[in-house]
């Protein structure tokens, strides 16, 4: 079986599975008191973004990697996962504004999850851009993992100064579900959530690695 | 206990449609963009 | 150390020396600081916000643009008759090439921005000389932060196809952090706060800059090497 195929495979085994929490979070966690249903839209948002985060990890350490050991593998790997933390971007920035209406009253709020996925959002779109407007093979990805270590680096930093700096930014002023004292339930299905997202993640970037080889025509080495 | 509990499931809905959706879409793009050539 | 400081001084001297010889550049820059300036003066209506609420904002995106301007350039001059080869083919470190292009940008930004803030204070009436010191601290601050990146990217972007519209694209996240630093602080500063409350800015600010400095020195080599 070609890796394509079994990526297919590994995506199918993760949306089936996604339609088990979906079953568990519907049907078997509990309502939560001051939010309503639409806090179980967490249980997608939350994943997602941390999918994402890891996918732009990872990323940067392919991009570190490949510019010392130089293996194309390493981009191709790089090329991957930062389509597909696109996707999972853009899963955060649809699902937070649709939460955040119902519970914070507003579209849009600068909270630290919103903000930075949307940083990592226009990082990803800049490094898609910068992939596709060079054309020799070698410099693209030796810009590319410029490109991408930068990028885990602002991330990074914004992390950082969140977490050394509280004072100067704004926290949403709101109910915030995710922190320990959750009810196990909850807690449960989040982790299986993030298992399942995992699972996607992994399918799709064995899909989006398999489509990079064959478009540089190399036999079937992963 | 069901009182006081806002009414929002529309929102809900709307997200847990949103998510397969754009899972979906990938994973056909995906598919096309293999399939070709 | 102080020959990689001694060549980087070659390379930012020869940058600027050209820039101030044909001086077109530099002035379009300042021509176009003005314009901008002048732009957001007559958008706007004084009795509905405040001058001062919307003066930090303004003058910042006006030296974003500036420095966006010297960018695009930055590594123009060396993509025409080949004198980029020429100057990875000298004795001249890579990090020492950063370094000086940093310092010729930053030489270069620096004046428009020299011009820019009299036109802004003149234009806006706003009451600058009080916080005089540390608001130019926080322009040194940030146009360090913006062009450290810049200078990195323009490397890279200079052979690309549509390099002038790709630089803001790639460049965009990282403006927005130091852009937000040097607002909040700005803000802060014009508004009379002490200064207890702009140091956290500015330290952020400092931070921002030693980190993707060092970031984009080790960098470089790779974005002109093979």
């Amino acid at each position: 079986m070609s890796l394509a195929q079994k990526g297919r495979r590994v995506v199918l085994a993760g949306l089936v599975l996604l339609g088990g929490v979906y079953v568990r979070a519907l049907a078997f966690t509990p309502v939560e008191r001051f939010q309503g249903p639409a806090q179980k839209i967490f249980y997608l948002h939350v994943p997602a973004a941390v999918t994402t985060e890891l996918a732009v990890i990872l990323v940067g350490l392919a991009s570190v990697f490949f510019l010392f050991l130089k293996d194309p593998r390493l981009d191709r790997f790089a090329e991957a996962s930062a389509e597909v933390g696109t996707v999972f971007a853009a899963i955060v920035l649809t699902t937070g504004p649709i939460w955040g209406k119902p519970i914070w009253g507003t579209w849009w709020t600068w909270d630290a999850r919103l903000t930075s996925t949307l940083f990592l959002f226009f990082l990803l779109i800049g490094y898609h851009v910068l992939r596709g407007a060079v054309t020799d093979a070698g410099l693209r990805a030796r810009y590319a993992a410029v490109l991408g270590i930068c990028a885990v680096v602002l991330v990074g930093f914004i992390h950082m100064s969140v977490y050394l700096f509280p004072t100067l930014h704004p926290q949403p002023i709101v109910l915030r579900p995710a922190k320990p004292g959750v009810p196990p339930e909850m807690l449960v299905t989040l982790l299986l959530s993030f298992g399942v997202f995992l699972v996607l993640y992994v399918g799709f970037v064995m899909q989006r690695y398999a489509i990079a080889q064959q478009r540089e025509g190399a036999a079937s080495d992963v | 206990m069901s009182e006081g509990v806002p009414q929002n499931a529309g929102y809900l809905v709307a997200a847990y449609i949103v998510v397969p959706v754009i899972l979906l879409a990938y994973a056909a793009s995906l598919y096309r963009r293999s399939t070709r050539s | 150390m102080r020959e990689l400081l001694g060549q980087a001084w070659t390379v930012a001297r020869k940058d600027l020396v050209l820039e101030f010889r044909t001086r077109t550049a530099l002035l379009s820059a300042v021509v176009f600081t003005a314009l901008v300036l002048t732009v957001f003066n007559f958008g706007r209506d004084p009795t509905a916000v405040a001058t001062i609420d919307l003066a930090p904002s303004i003058l910042w995106v006006t030296f974003t643009f500036a420095a966006m301007l010297a960018l695009n350039r930055a590594f123009q001059l060396e993509l025409e008759n080949g004198a980029l080869e020429g100057l990875l083919v000298s004795p001249l470190s890579r990090h020492s090439l950063y370094l000086g292009k940093l310092l010729a940008n930053l030489g270069f930004v620096g004046v428009v921005e020299a011009v820019g803030l009299p036109l802004f204070v003149l234009f806006f009436n706003v009451p600058v000389a009080p916080v005089l010191l540390p608001l130019i601290g926080v322009i040194a601050l940030a146009t360090v932060g913006f062009v450290s990146v810049g200078t990195l990217f323009s490397a890279m972007v200079v052979r690309t196809r549509f390099a002038e519209l790709m630089l803001p694209v790639l460049l965009l996240p990282f403006l927005l952090l130091p852009l937000t630093y040097a607002v909040q602080a700005t803000a802060r500063l014009l508004a009379g706060r002490p200064l207890s409350e702009v140091s956290g800015w500015l330290k952020l600010l400092a931070a921002y800059d030693l980190v993707f400095v060092t970031v984009a020195l080790l960098l470089f080599p790779h974005t002109v090497d093979e």
